[in-house]
């Protein structure tokens, strides 16, 4: 087999046992790796209706074709499980030489089961699974957990991948990180954290194969070229941080709690003054030409990384204005392993309950109260105080609280949002709306139609489903083959590149169509997983504000999006993706994607 | 012409403060060459008189680089009324490994309207000293670039850069085509990441011809921020990298030169990928 090992690991925690299975060459075809080959296991293996810190529930870390081929931007892996903020699937991604690392296992995927007597690590070596003590690990930082583990084992070649206190306490937003990067959204860190597991510790020798290796590098050399040109010049030049200048002039940064879509203060904290007044170093993962990441210096001289989401997160949706403030902030989240869109996400809400009465306990906790919003963080991820309800997310943290908050929990599915003012981008609307793990801007990037011109994004249309249904399935098979999205652009035909590609990895004749099903066939069956756990149409839907408050300032004042423009677009997806009326997958369309049985 | 060339009432001013005007958003430092007794108005410029009369465009282009302070000045005369920004700035991108870049339209180059590096002074000194008024006599002696015509037609489809005005028809036509073009529209291009970035500014003002398109708007402001050529704008300056995207007043995202501006427009240029 090329491309693949055609393997997968087991390893259970409550048994220590540890098996090896072949993964047949037909799912792999199916699915491929990363999201989509994590999804299919997800639906083996996790039990229907498990709790997500049951020791049942799997945690998947899977690998995909492209990763160890060279290909710019592949050095990704998948972390699928069932999510403790969503009850639905939690499909998240994180990149760089743990990735590289996981292949080099000979393995396709790795599926951790059950849960340890006490804290653990897992060190694999090559073919070796050990499940180490780790109690001296307990309250470690992501970053000091991998130096202790390289430590231990006298190796600085081993990859390791580690949730922090969050994790440890099952706060319901916690991350897997890895050599600074994140398994971000969806709380797989909680999931990990109940396992007893603190990390995952790896060192692998087996290369992979691929089937045509003069092939794969001359596209590996075109495709390294156009990463450099001005397709990705956002991306090199400055990062992900200058969306924020742009989208507050556009009328669509959230900001305080999704009050407004526009933020005073938003060109102090824009990704250009950060640049100008804070930048330190431009970073990478491992194999890619891009190097998007940017870290920025903050006062107490610590090198901060720091990504559009985060910024967005901390700053304007808490209505916090000082950069510093969001670097320290940053330094928490990563120190303690949250998703700093869900803390954001949490927090604002917290503020708004404040401000309203509801939380006499935190009284200082207001819009852009930089002391008590940067002593909070802790308390989540500590689970004391305040932070016990907020470690629950905003919409568990609303029902518990009561009093109509759940109408200030900007959350789909209980996943806060990211930050795309869902009333100025209405295909985005949709896609949050819809999304399988929440409301999410990964899995499909509806946003892009509305920030083309192709849609007047200000305007809601039943047309919209048909591009968000297009956009997912593409995210699908980004998100499987692995390619990270910030080489999208440098495809000018991607389905028909993309199956040349495969083609040249695996050996099969894969053809632009065969893809295009792959992309369905995998989101389809996200849609199917989170059915089984009891998914409802009411669950695709968007929080109440959105649908109730047109927005107040900015280029897009005045501009709001009705219950029935909402359900219109939601009909007309269901009709582009071939669903029933209530959003079902039929099984004339299982049946067609190979799904059924 | 019968009556001096530089004084000529053009766009509301003697035709050589409309000149300086049109050059001094390009460059930092403008130098004027005038004749020993030549009349002119006030202006905000360095200005130098021949030593010698009647030495020709040579004498005025050696004044003129002595005087100056740069390593190359763009070098015109006072009776062009068209200067087209995006062609100075595709002019002096070209200067890097040469002496001399000069247009050669119409199978003849065009000195003054050439860029010169500093380091020529020494030969032109001896061309005066020689008597050789000529500047095409430098040109086989440096390292000269020759802007051929299908280049410059790229940024001035009529070759307007050269249009001399040396009768009074010259004149008046160039009068009636400046009504036609004269800038009176207003608008300003905001600049977002990487533009920003390498602008150095937020925002550009532009004054365009009525019946402006997105195109205009490039091309102005190519001339006025010459680092987005070849980064941002493409080097024609008629369009943007695929990279970047525009959005007119925060509402409509348009990409084709074509797109009419209208008076008071905002017109952003950010990234085309809005991935976060």
């Amino acid at each position: 087999m090329y491309g693949f090992h055609g393997r997968l690991l087991q390893i259970d925690l409550s048994s220590r046992i540890s098996s090896w299975h072949e993964l047949e060459e037909s799912r792999l075809r199916a699915f491929l790796g990363g999201i989509g080959l994590g999804t299919s296991l997800l639906y083996e293996f996790a039990p229907p209706g498990v709790d997500p810190f049951a020791p049942a529930n799997p945690l998947i870390f899977t690998s995909a074709p492209l990763v160890g081929t060279g290909l710019t931007t592949t050095a990704k892996f998948a972390v699928v499980t069932k999510s403790p903020l969503t009850g639905f699937i939690a499909d998240s991604l994180s990149s760089s030489h743990f990735a590289l690392e996981l292949k080099r296992l000979g393995l396709d995927a790795l599926v951790i089961t059950g849960q340890a007597a006490s804290t653990v690590y897992i060190q694999i070596n090559d073919q070796n699974v050990e499940i180490r003590e780790a109690e001296q690990l307990r309250g470690k930082s992501p970053s000091e957990t991998e130096s202790i583990i390289r430590s231990e084992l006298s190796s600085q070649s081993v990859r390791v991948a580690a949730i922090g206190k969050a994790g440890e306490n099952r706060v319901r937003f916690a991350t897997i990180s890895n050599e600074g990067r994140h398994a971000g959204r969806g709380g797989v860190g909680a999931v990990m954290g109940s396992k007893n597991l603190k990390a995952i510790a790896l060192c692998g020798n087996r290369e992979v194969s691929v089937a045509d290796p003069k092939g794969i590098e001359a596209i590996a050399d075109s495709l390294r070229q156009k990463s450099l040109g001005s397709l990705t010049d956002k991306y090199r030049k400055i990062g992900t941080v200058a969306n924020l200048a742009v989208f507050n002039r556009l009328g669509t940064l959230p900001t305080r709690n999704f009050r407004q879509s526009t933020f005073d203060d938003a060109e102090a904290l824009s990704g250009e003054s950060l640049t100008e007044n804070n930048f330190s170093r431009r970073h990478g993962c491992a194999a890619c030409t891009i190097q998007c990441e940017r870290l920025f210096k903050a006062l107490n001289g610590a090198e901060q990384r720091l990504e559009y989401e985060s910024l967005f997160a901390l700053g304007p949706l808490c209505g916090i204005k000082d950069p510093e403030v969001v670097l320290q902030a940053a330094q928490l989240c990563d120190l303690y392993g949250l998703d700093t869109i869900s803390t954001g996400g949490t927090l604002s809400w917290a503020m708004e309950c404040s401000e309203k009465g509801l939380l006499p306990e935190a009284r200082d906790l207001r819009f852009g109260e930089a002391n008590a919003f940067l002593a909070v963080i802790p308390m989540i991820a500590e689970r004391q105080g305040l932070g016990t309800l907020l470690a629950e997310g905003s919409r568990r943290a609303a029902l518990e609280l009561g009093n109509d908050s759940s109408y200030w929990a900007m959350h789909v599915k209980g996943l806060e949002l990211p930050g795309y003012e869902p009333r100025s981008l209405k295909t985005m609307a949709l896609g949050l709306a819809v999304s399988p793990r929440g409301a999410c801007h990964n899995r499909s990037g509806a946003y892009e139609a509305d920030f083309s011109g192709e849609v007047d994004r200000l305007r809601a249309d039943p047309g919209r489903g048909a591009l968000v249904a297009a956009s997912e399935d593409y995210a699908a098979v980004l998100d499987s083959l692995i390619v990270c999205k910030f080489l999208r652009k440098c495809f000018s035909d991607f389905y028909g590149e993309g199956a040349e590609l495969l083609s040249k990895v695996t050996g099969w004749d894969c053809s632009s169509d065969e893809l295009k099903r792959i992309g369905e066939r995998i989101h389809n069956l996200k849609k199917l997983f989170n059915m089984r756990e009891g998914w409802r149409v009411e669950d695709d839907w968007l929080p109440e504000r959105l649908l109730s408050e047109a927005l107040p300032t900015g280029v897009a004042q005045g501009v709001g999006l009705s219950t029935n423009e909402l359900r219109e677009m939601i009909g007309g997806y269901y009709q582009a993706r071939g669903w029933d009326e209530s959003g079902f997958v039929p099984k004339e369309k299982l049946m067609e994607l190979g799904l059924a049985g | 012409m019968g009556r001096p060339k530089a004084l000529l009432p053009f766009d509301g001013a003697p035709l050589i403060a409309h000149i300086v005007r049109s050059l001094q958003h390009l460059f930092p430092e403008i130098v004027v060459v005038a004749a020993p007794d030549q009349e002119l108005p006030q202006l905000a410029v360095t200005l130098v008189r021949d030593e010698v009369a009647y030495q020709g465009p040579v004498g005025g282009i050696y004044y003129g680089l002595r005087a100056s302070v740069g390593e190359f000045c763009f070098v015109t005369s006072c009776d062009i009324a068209f200067l087209n920004a995006p062609l100075i700035s595709y002019l002096i991108s070209q200067i890097s490994n040469y002496d001399v870049v000069v247009p050669y339209l119409e199978n003849r180059f065009q000195p003054l309207h050439a860029v010169y590096r500093r380091s020529v002074m020494p030969l032109l000194k001896e061309q005066l000293e020689r008597g050789e008024l000529r500047p095409i006599f430098l040109y086989d002696k440096v390292r000269t670039r020759k802007v051929h015509e299908d280049e410059i037609r790229r940024f001035d489809p009529e070759g307007l850069s050269f249009f001399n005005m040396n009768t009074p028809q010259n004149y008046e036509e160039a009068l009636k085509r400046w009504e036609k073009m004269r800038p009176s529209l207003a608008c300003t291009v905001e600049l977002f990441g990487a533009a920003r970035l390498l602008a150095k500014t937020r925002e550009v003002s532009l004054s365009l011809p009525q019946e402006a398109t997105l195109s205009h708007v490039f091309s102005a402001l190519a001339g006025r921020v010459p680092v987005l050529v070849g980064r941002v704008i493409t080097s024609d300056g008629g369009s943007l990298f695929s990279g970047y995207t525009c959005n007119i007043n925060g509402l409509d995202f348009v990409r084709a030169p074509s797109a009419k501006i209208h008076s008071g427009d905002k017109i952003f240029i950010l990234s085309a990928d809005a991935g976060g």
